[in-house]
Parts: structure tokens; C-alpha cells; sequence
């Protein structure tokens, strides 16, 4: 008995602490007030760049995947590449000259100052490329790949190549500095979190909370007039919900119905720009038959209907894809004139089931049969929780359902989609190429049989193991050729064969989603000025946030 | 996912004699219809079955067909409006009972199986191999299932939904198994089943023949139990997104809405509509077992309480 | 103390097992951690090889065999040292968790404790006045409520009371600019973002503990003692009160063991909605980013805190009901 008058004293107890916090939290709830940190003080700029996982973990190592975002507002490259144009604007480096095939000279900017008042010099950029050759974890554009020495002398730095490699300067451009004076005193870079970063660019960490961080503009920077916004506020949660509610400057996000989410919220000041960043394709194994046939690819190339699987996957907000290989319209100046209606294949299924047949495939019965008398079944695999490439893959199911294929849909979690991407381990694979901003690379990842290995062992470019003597021996020109003239010849010839033997089947364009408001800042990219894209983790937002002006 | 507390007593008395199988059916059947809530239970799952049945009739258009404009509002044409990518929400609310009943009777039935296997011979072996089934019970039910339903949703991929109901049946016996095995013990000991030992039964046969027929309500409630759990457990799993997108099932219904920020674009009913008739259907079941605890326990069923 | 003993190996054993199954189910999972980060870098579109290559080089694969793995892995447990998370690297994964464990423990834990004595005290009024409106609405309506799943109720209740009224916040657990600390102010923000995810799991809790005490008191009601007692001429208030409703605690605070140990692991589905930054939205994210360190690491302490409740709950049957000591 008395054991249990104590459990119901206890319990009292509990009951009264229960309703006292039941109690305060009414008081709360009535004085509370949506409380969001839409903070429209003068000059600063609310930005939707940066999640948190939920929240911040002060981690600015530029080098690192897991870095804020902000990360790249503070460190700057040799030169800011923009995939949009194809073009390098002078940074760190005010310009650099191809020597030879195998050498390349950058010229470095005087009188940058690291944000602790210390000189930048060419020795910085000596050193940075040092860094990242001991520490092949922070090389993340693969320098040493084709680099065989650096030096410097004054302010210019020669970079010798292992071969001619004339496209290696864009990848060059895109070197990140760090500061020598700090960084060699730093026991592991891979690890260290850099939590106050020393660098040259725009900004420096302001405040810092697990919820929201905050950048300052950097006063001594070397372009510091061309800095309108004084502050970057960086939420660590951007659902699209926030993004309307909380009046943002600038968000990547997806949205949908944009037009009357978005645009909207805010008629008179919110715009967007969604350009496209990369080209989402069928991957077809080409180990594998049928897919090693090209009749049976350029089948299935015909077979379906890019308008309808574009608009199902991204809301119409991208086009169809053609089959030159190209990002269009950003890479429209490397098109090649000869490619019919700009390389786009319009949906026709009496060639398609034609090429099919070529292939070994007829018509019976409403199925597609092949040599065996079965019904040709294909799988798709694509990863999950991407409902965009679900949407897009959906349609391409039905319409080849439509001709009597058998289509399957197969979706890993991301990490297996990737493994399964690495290995070859697919029929049919939902994937993206190109949006590097160099039309070399760009080819040369999709289709050098360099980057092709034998099934059940991890590539890293090439999934669809295209092994094609010709393409090999243009991009080996390529590397070498000097002048614009001679680029262009070899791009349409990549194109051609891009378009005559489909080694990935072009499907649509994967979008950067750029929310932009001009009620405090103007100047944003835009179709008529495509300056930069909308992209907010790579140096590319330097070009932005450089070129914004105060709204008047 | 916080309380797992089944709406069971923890030692109920025997009821029910060994007497016509028929009629002891009909008298259960007679106490669950007698209590109202569970009467409005039973008639809510007929419904839903019937729906399920008949989804191809109700239905005023095919679930997968996407040629209607896209996110529509309500009109006389699409009474719930249509998806992002202009399939029909009514319909695919209908045709998605077909899944989620189905998904959550056929995992209910079988975890309520797994765990009266367990849970009896648990119940009544004694030493060693009670403590060996209790130990794997134990670990069953200490292993958190949600984390552990994402982990295996993730590792059978694309398995569909035969992967969602082996998922809830792997993580959903274990409680009723250890319901049912209390309960086994208390019988255990009950006359006669000293009596049909004494007569020589092989202890399967005392198991399944004479102990269980007398918890068959304790059954019957857990089996709603377990099936509760599984329409809310396919739920989750399928919003997260682990389940087959490419399936019309209110699971999947929710994850595409969430997917489309309707709550943003205004068209919050393809939220709220499925998840209401998750609901619904849960409440269908468990109001039935307010009827089925009067049936094990005939103090739940007297309507009028003496002071 | 035979009991006790052997109820302590048994224990043991079970955690050995559980601290086994949490190695082999991360490792079950197809991909490995690069795989997984170059995935979530590609959602921003193609990723290069350079970058790929990076990634592998930065968080490597594990090494050594699996044995090895294993063994290392039972040391780290031992020594309560998880090493470092690949999703957040090269953040150590014991910071993430005692970042984020007071969180979840707070939340869920005293929601838990106001479910538990709201629904149990009206589960006795209920009993008490078995068939009038004080028993019909809160039993009827609390099963209700239960049945809701209850990322739903979340959700609903995040976009009517956050969004269109605006009353609450609607995501994490402090406000943008806070930083955690002792003082009242943010004591006071923090209980204000917490209200919406309290309230979703107090909504769909709480009917189960009034029907488990319901219907215990309901039995315990009609036992002899009950009877002999208002035979006595003791008054049915105290009757109620002090026999029966007494009596039928014993079970609600056995389920309330179980569920108290289930707090960690349990948050995970509101946790995610509210992007609340407890344990449960970390599993979540450790989970789908084939993070194996933090994987185990959370998948042991919430085993952990279910075994420990279990255990307790144990042996307090144990204590006070000498029948299951048989």
C-alpha cells in the first residue's frame, strides 16, 4: 500500500508539471505572430540558396560537398565560367593565353587583398594547386588529371599539360584560391570546416545560427563598387511555401504552377528564369542487345513523343530535348546547320516500328516480338524520389506501351541509382550529360570510350559504355585544336554521329529553377541577358551578385 | 508510431463455450452488431470493400489517364479536379481503395497469422524455447519499425506492393504475438486444458484446438489491430516515397500531392481527401473492435454502469 | 533473484543482438555512401567524373572486411565513440546526436507524458461513467483521432494553423535568427515552435491511453473487491478512485514504459513535416544518405532506449506481480 501512495503522488506531480507547460504554451500561442525572417532591412537581400539538414552546421570549407553555400561567395576562381554563353569572364586572373596546345598562361589581377588585409599574389595560386594535387579529395574539377606542372614568375602562371589539351582552360578558370598564409597552417584540409574563411571575394560570414546565417558585404573588396546587396541572408529552410510567403530576392527552387505561385505572390516585382542546365536522356546499356543495335536505338529514339514527356515531367516549364548533343539555346553557336529541324526528332512510329523490325523486332498481334517469339519487355531505371524524371519516365512507358513494348519501371534509392549508374547495372537508364559549360567536356564525358569500363565496374563518365573509334579520334582533335574554326568542324561532326547513332536517346532539358524578385535589387540574368545562370552553389552567382543594382 | 496500445485488456475471461461453431459466430456476430459503434464500424468497411470491388464502376474515369487539362479545381467534369498531370483525383480515390484495402487485409491477416503462431506456442512452451521466442519477439520490438521499414523498403526496390505488405507483416506480428502469448498463459493453466493433457492431446493439438478457439475475439481484435497498423504504416511509407509511385494508392496519393505542393497551389483537397479516407477506413476498423472487446469481455458490453 | 538474473542475461543477449542487427541492416542497403552524395549532388544537375572521383576520395569506401568492420564497430559502441558522419562530413556523429537528442526528448517526451495523464484520467472518468456523454466523447472521439495518420494531421494542421492563419511557425525548432541558449526568451520560442508538432502527436495519441485505462477499470470494476467494498458502504467515488482505478494502473504504465522507450525512434514522420532538428528527422536524413556511422549510432540508442524501458517494465512486473515470476 504504501508503495503505491507514492506512485500516486508521483503521478500528481507529473500532472501538474503537465498542465503547467500545457498552460504557458497557451500563453505563447496567443501572443505568438507567424514569425518568419523575412528581414527587409535596406540593402539586404533574402536568399534561397542554402539548406540547412535541417538546420546550419558552420562548415564553409570551399572544397568540401557538405560546405554552406556561402562558401562560394567568398572564394574566388582564376576566371568565372558561364555555362549559359560559354564564356569565361576574367576574375582572379585577368586573362590567359593557350602558349601552345600543351601550355597555358593566366595572368593574375594585382591589388586583390585577402579579407584579413594580406596581399593575394600568384603564389596563392601556386600554392592552392599544390594543395588540391596532395589532396586529391579537394581536387574537385580533376586538375591533376591533366596538369603535369604549375610555377609562377611575377604575376603569371604557367600551367604545362600532360598532352594538348587546348579545353583544359575552362577547367583551369575554375580553380577556387585559397590563401597560402592560412592554409598551410592547417593540419587536414579535407576535414578542417574553415568556420571564418580568409578569401578575396564580395562577401565574409556575418552572423552565423543554426536557423539562418547572414553574409556582409566585404568592404575591401578589389570590385567593391559593383556590390549593391550589403547583406545575403541565408534561411536554412526554403520550402516553396516560405519562398511565396516570405517575399525572398533571389531562391533556386522548383516551384509549381509558377506562374501563379510565384508570380503571384508578388505580380508587380517576381520574375523567373528557368534556362536549361543539362540534358536528361534514355541511357541504353550498350553492352547489352538489343540496345548494341543502332537500328533498335534510333527505334526507340522515333518512338516517342519529347513534347508530351517534357511537358508531364517539369510542368512545361522546359523544352524537348534534340539529338545533337547540344544544350539549345545556350550552345546554339556550336549547331550544326546540317542536322534537320535543329537536331529535334519528331515523333513517328511507323519508322520507328520500321527500324524496330530492321532490328529483329515485328509487330504481332499489338506486340512488339522479337527473334524468340516474346514480347519485348524493357526496364527503366530511375532514381527515387526524383517525381520529375518519374513524371517524364511515366509517359515514355506509355507511349512505348502504345507500340506493344513490355515497360517496366525500376526505381532505387538515389545512392543504388547511382551505383547501378556507375556500374552499368541497367537496361534503360533515366540520366544527365552536358551543362559543364564546355562543349569539349561535354562530349567527351558522354561519349569517350576513356571513361567507358567493363560492366560491374564504376565509371565516372559515359555510362552507356559508348565505344566508338571515331568519336574517340574527334575528341582527340578537339583537345588539340586551337582555333574556333577548327572546333566547330570537329562539334558538328560529334554532333552528326551523335545524331546518327544514338548512344543515349535525348529526351528533354533539366531546368535551373532562378526565382527572382526586383523589388530591392535589379539586374537579374534573365532570357534577354544571360549573363550568368540562376545557379546558386558555384562561382557563377559572383557574376550576379556583382552585377545587381539597388532598386531606385 | 508513439503509442502502440491495442484496445485489448490484458487478461479477459473466457466466454465463449466449445459449442456449435455456427452459432457461436452468430452470437459474436450479434454482440458486435448490438454495440452502435461498431455496428457503424462494420457497416463504414463494407462500404469500403464494396468500393474497392467496384472501383471499375464507380469510377468515372481510368486513374492513369492523364489527357484532362492539368491541376484543375473541382468541376462538374472532375468533382475533386485533377493532378499536376491531369489524371482525375475522384478516381483515383476510388481505384485507390482497391490498393490500400487490400494492402491493409492482406498484411493484417498475416501478421495477425505470424503472430498467433508465435504468440501461442510461445505462450505455451516453457523454459528454453519460451525464452529463445521471446528473445526474437523482443528484438522484434525493440528494433524501431519505421527506420526499420525504410531500411528494408530501400533494399527490396522496386518490389512494389508485395514489398509494402512484407514490410508490415516483418514489422507489424511482433506486439500481437506478445498479446496473444499472455494470454495463451493465463489459459494455460484453466482446467481444461489440464484435462485434454491428461488425455493424451499432442500439444499442437492443445494449442490450436482447445486454447485458441477461446481467444478468438483476442484474434479477431488484433487482426483489426494489425490491419490498422498496416493502412497507416503503408501510408508513411508511400508519402516518404518508398512505396511504387507509379501505383494509384491514397499512400501514393498523398506522396504526389505533397510532391506538387498542392497546399501551395491551392488545391489542398488531394491532400486532405486521401488522407481522409485513410482515416476513415482506420476508424472503420477500430470502432469494430469496440464491438469485439464486448466480446471477450462481456463487462465492456453492459451498457448501463452500477454505482 | 533468480528472476532478476536471468532477466538481466536475457538482456544482454538481446542487446548484443540488436547492436549485431544494426551493423548488417545499414550494409544491407545497395550503394555505398559516395554513391549516395553523388546522387544528391546530381538533383542540381550532371556531375562530372572530377567531382565523382572527388567524393570517392573524400569519403571513401569502408575499409577492411566486414569482419573487421564489425569488430571495430563493437569497440566504438563499447567506447561510445561513432566516428565521423558521411552525409555531414566531417562532422562527428556523436555532436549530430547530442545536438539533436535533447530535441526530440523534449518534444516527444512530454507530449508523451500529457497524452499519458490526459487520456488515462479521462480513460477513468469514462470507466467511472461507463455509457454517459463524458465516456461516449472522449473514448469515441479520442479512437477517432487515433486512427488519423498522423503525418497528415501534421500537415494539415502546419498549412491551416501556420500558413493561412499564420498563428505558429511553421519549421524548426527555434526561430531563424535564435541561437539555442538558457534564457527565457528562447525558452519561450522554443515552445512556440513546438506547439504544432506537439499538437499533431498529442492529437493522435492520446485516444489510446483513454480506451487501454477505460477498459482496464472497466474489469478491475467489476472484481469482487469492488463489490465488497461498495457492499461495505464506501462511496463510489472512492471506490473508483481508489480501488479500481488504482488497480488498473499497473498495464497503462506498462505500455507507457514500452512507449516512453519508443520516443526516439517514433518522431521521425512529424519530425520530417515540421523539419523539427530531432533524432528522428536525423535517421531520416542518415537513412536516405546511406550514412552508416550516424545510421547506427541512432538506430542503437533508440534500441537502447526501448530495451532499458522494457527491461524496466520487467522488472517491475516482476516486483509487484509475483505471479509472472513463475
Amino acid at each position: 500500500m504504501n508503495k503505491s501512495r507514492a506512485r500516486s503522488r508521483a503521478l500528481v506531480a507529473v500532472v501538474s508539471a503537465a498542465s503547467l507547460l500545457a498552460l504557458s504554451a497557451c500563453s505563447v500561442h496567443t501572443s505568438s505572430s507567424g514569425g518568419s525572417s523575412g528581414t527587409t532591412a535596406s540593402g539586404s537581400l533574402l536568399f534561397g540558396a542554402d539548406g540547412g539538414n535541417p538546420t546550419f552546421v558552420r562548415d564553409f570549407n570551399p572544397f568540401s560537398s557538405n560546405a554552406r553555400t556561402g562558401a562560394h561567395y567568398m572564394y574566388e576562381p582564376l576566371e568565372v565560367v558561364n555555362s549559359i554563353e560559354d564564356k569565361a569572364t576574367p576574375w582572379l586572373a585577368t586573362g590567359d593565353k593557350v602558349v601552345d596546345p600543351t601550355t597555358i598562361q593566366y595572368t593574375i589581377r594585382q591589388g586583390v587583398k585577402w579579407s584579413d588585409g594580406k596581399p593575394f599574389s600568384a603564389s596563392d595560386v601556386v600554392y592552392t594547386f599544390d594543395l588540391i594535387k596532395k589532396n586529391p579529395a579537394l581536387d574537385t574539377l580533376g586538375q591533376w588529371q591533366s596538369i603535369s606542372s604549375v610555377s609562377a614568375s611575377g604575376d603569371t602562371v604557367t600551367f604545362h599539360l600532360n598532352g594538348p589539351d587546348v579545353p583544359d582552360a575552362t577547367i583551369i578558370d575554375q580553380q577556387i584560391i585559397v590563401p597560402q598564409h592560412i592554409w598551410q597552417n592547417v593540419s587536414d584540409p579535407v576535414t578542417w570546416a574553415d568556420p571564418n574563411p580568409v578569401a578575396t571575394g564580395p562577401y565574409v560570414v556575418g552572423s552565423f545560427a543554426p536557423n539562418e546565417y547572414t553574409m556582409k558585404k566585404n568592404t575591401s573588396y578589389w570590385q567593391a563598387d559593383k556590390v549593391a546587396a550589403e547583406t545575403l541572408v541565408l534561411p536554412a529552410s526554403n520550402t516553396p511555401l516560405q519562398l511565396v510567403k516570405n517575399g525572398y530576392d533571389w531562391a533556386y527552387s522548383f516551384i509549381d504552377n509558377v506562374d501563379t505561385t510565384w508570380v503571384g505572390a508578388n505580380k508587380q516585382h517576381n520574375t523567373y528564369w528557368f534556362p536549361p542546365g543539362g540534358t536528361i536522356a534514355l541511357l541504353p546499356n550498350l553492352t547489352k542487345a538489343p540496345f548494341n543495335n543502332v537500328d533498335f536505338r534510333r527505334g526507340l529514339s522515333e518512338a516517342l513523343n519529347r513534347n508530351t514527356i517534357a511537358t508531364d515531367a517539369e510542368e512545361g516549364y522546359v523544352k524537348a530535348a534534340g539529338q545533337s548533343g547540344l544544350l539549345l539555346p545556350n550552345q546554339q553557336s556550336w549547331l550544326n546547320p546540317a542536322l534537320p529541324d535543329q537536331g529535334l526528332i519528331s515523333q513517328d512510329t511507323k519508322q520507328a516500328l520500321q527500324d524496330f523490325a530492321k532490328a529483329g523486332y515485328s509487330s504481332k498481334g499489338g506486340k512488339l516480338v522479337g527473334p524468340s517469339g516474346a514480347q519485348l519487355h524493357l526496364t527503366i531505371t530511375t532514381a527515387n524520389g526524383y517525381t520529375d524524371w518519374l513524371r517524364g519516365v511515366q509517359a515514355v512507358q506509355s507511349q512505348l506501351q502504345a507500340l506493344g513494348i513490355a515497360v517496366t519501371i525500376d526505381q532505387p534509392q538515389p545512392a543504388a541509382y547511382t551505383q547501378a549508374e556507375n556500374n552499368g547495372d541497367f537496361d534503360l537508364l533515366m540520366g544527365a550529360f552536358g551543362g559543364s559549360g564546355s562543349v569539349y567536356q561535354d562530349f567527351n564525358t558522354l561519349m569517350s570510350s576513356g571513361f567507358a569500363k567493363p560492366v560491374g565496374t564504376a565509371a565516372s563518365g559515359n555510362f552507356e559504355r559508348f565505344n566508338d573509334a571515331q568519336a574517340d579520334q574527334l575528341l582527340g582533335q578537339l583537345k588539340s585544336a586551337t582555333s574556333v574554326g577548327d572546333q566547330q568542324k570537329i562539334v558538328d561532326q560529334l554532333q552528326q554521329l551523335m545524331y546518327d547513332q544514338v548512344p543515349v536517346v535525348s529526351l528533354f532539358y533539366g531546368g535551373l529553377w532562378g526565382l527572382f524578385s526586383d523589388k530591392s535589387f535589379t539586374g537579374w540574368p534573365s532570357a534577354d541577358d544571360p549573363y550568368a545562370t540562376p545557379a546558386t552553389w558555384t562561382e557563377n552567382s559572383l557574376l550576379i551578385l556583382t552585377h545587381l543594382k539597388k532598386a531606385s | 508510431m508513439t503509442t502502440t496500445t491495442d484496445p485489448v485488456t490484458p487478461d479477459p475471461p473466457v466466454i465463449e463455450g466449445r459449442g456449435n461453431p455456427l452459432r457461436v459466430v452468430a452470437r459474436a456476430i450479434g454482440t458486435i452488431w448490438s454495440e452502435p459503434k461498431a455496428r457503424f464500424g462494420v457497416i463504414l468497411l463494407t462500404a469500403f470493400i464494396l468500393l474497392a470491388l467496384f472501383a471499375p464502376l464507380i469510377a468515372p474515369y481510368d486513374p492513369h489517364d492523364g489527357s484532362f487539362p492539368h491541376s484543375q479545381d473541382g468541376s462538374a467534369a472532375h468533382l475533386l479536379g485533377t493532378t499536376g498531370v491531369g489524371q482525375d483525383v475522384l478516381s483515383q480515390l476510388i481505384w485507390g481503395a482497391r490498393v490500400s484495402v487490400s494492402v491493409a487485409l492482406i498484411a493484417g491477416l498475416l501478421a495477425t497469422l505470424v503472430a498467433i503462431a508465435v504468440g501461442l506456442s510461445w505462450g505455451y512452451v516453457r523454459a528454453f524455447w519460451g525464452e529463445a521466442v521471446g528473445f526474437i519477439v523482443n528484438l522484434f520490438l525493440v528494433i524501431p519499425s519505421l527506420p526499420l521499414m525504410i531500411v528494408i523498403a530501400a533494399y527490396l526496390h522496386s518490389g512494389g506492393l508485395a514489398v509494402i505488405v512484407l514490410v508490415v507483416v516483418v514489422t507489424g506480428w511482433a506486439w500481437g504475438a506478445r498479446v496473444l502469448r499472455s494470454q495463451t498463459q493465463t489459459l494455460r493453466s484453466r482446467d481444461f486444458v489440464t484435462a485434454a493433457k491428461f488425455s493424451g492431446e499432442s500439444p499442437s493439438r492443445i494449442v490450436f484446438r482447445e486454447i485458441m478457439p477461446n481467444m478468438t475475439s483476442l484474434i479477431v481484435a488484433s487482426f483489426f489491430g494489425a490491419a490498422t497498423a498496416a493502412i497507416l504504416a503503408e501510408a508513411g511509407l508511400e508519402f516518404l516515397g518508398l512505396g511504387d509511385p507509379n501505383t494509384v494508392s491514397w499512400g501514393t496519393m498523398l506522396f504526389w500531392a505533397q510532391n506538387s505542393n498542392v497546399l501551395l497551389t491551392g488545391q489542398w483537397v488531394q491532400l486532405f481527401a486521401p488522407g481522409f479516407m485513410i482515416a476513415l477506413f482506420a476508424v472503420s476498423m477500430t470502432f469494430i473492435n469496440f464491438g469485439v472487446d464486448g466480446l471477450s469481455n462481456p463487462r465492456l458490453r453492459e451498457r448501463t454502469a452500477k454505482r | 533473484m533468480r528472476y532478476f538474473w536471468g532477466r538481466v542475461g536475457l538482456f544482454v543477449l538481446t542487446l548484443w543482438a540488436a547492436v549485431t542487427l544494426n551493423f548488417i541492416l545499414p550494409r544491407l542497403m545497395p550503394g555505398s555512401p559516395a554513391d549516395a552524395a553523388i546522387a544528391k549532388l546530381s538533383q542540381n544537375g550532371p556531375v562530372s567524373p572530377a567531382m565523382r572521383a572527388s567524393i570517392e576520395a573524400q569519403l571513401g569506401v569502408p575499409s577492411g572486411s566486414v569482419w573487421s568492420q564489425y569488430l571495430s564497430y563493437l569497440g566504438q559502441v563499447v567506447h561510445f565513440d561513432f566516428g565521423v558522419s558521411y552525409s555531414y562530413f566531417p562532422q562527428p556523429v556523436s555532436s549530430l546526436i547530442g545536438a539533436a537528442l535533447p530535441w526530440t526528448l523534449v518534444l516527444v517526451g512530454s507530449v508523451t507524458v500529457i497524452a499519458f495523464v490526459v487520456g488515462t484520467l479521462l480513460g477513468v472518468v469514462a470507466a467511472w461513467r461507463r455509457g454517459t456523454v463524458l465516456d461516449t466523447v472522449p473514448t469515441v472521439g479520442g479512437q477517432f483521432l487515433s486512427a488519423f495518420p498522423y503525418f497528415w494531421i501534421a500537415l494539415l494542421l502546419l498549412f491551416f494553423l501556420g500558413y493561412v492563419a499564420g498563428w505558429f511557425p511553421t519549421s524548426g525548432a527555434y526561430s531563424q535568427t535564435a541561437t539555442p541558449n538558457w534564457s527565457l526568451s528562447f525558452f519561450g520560442d522554443a515552445l512556440d515552435h513546438a506547439i504544432l508538432p506537439g499538437l499533431t502527436i498529442l492529437i493522435t495519441s492520446f485516444g489510446g491511453w483513454i480506451i487501454g485505462m477505460r477498459n482496464t477499470m472497466v474489469n478491475t470494476l467489476g472484481e469482487d473487491y469492488v463489490t465488497f467494498a461498495e457492499a461495505n458502504g464506501l462511496r463510489p467515488r472512492s471506490v473508483a478512485m481508489r480501488y479500481a482505478a488504482r488497480n488498473a494502473l499497473l498495464p497503462q504504465f506498462t505500455s507507457f514504459g514500452m512507449v516512453l522507450g519508443g520516443v526516439v525512434g517514433g518522431s521521425l514522420l512529424v519530425e520530417t513535416v515540421f523539419a523539427y532538428p530531432g533524432v528522428g528527422l536525423l535517421l531520416f536524413h542518415a537513412v536516405t544518405n546511406q550514412d552508416y556511422p550516424l545510421m547506427q549510432a541512432l538506430f542503437l540508442i533508440i534500441t537502447v532506449s526501448v530495451l532499458i524501458a522494457n527491461f524496466l517494465v520487467d522488472i517491475l512486473y516482476g516486483v509487484l506481480d509475483p505471479r509472472t515470476r513463475q
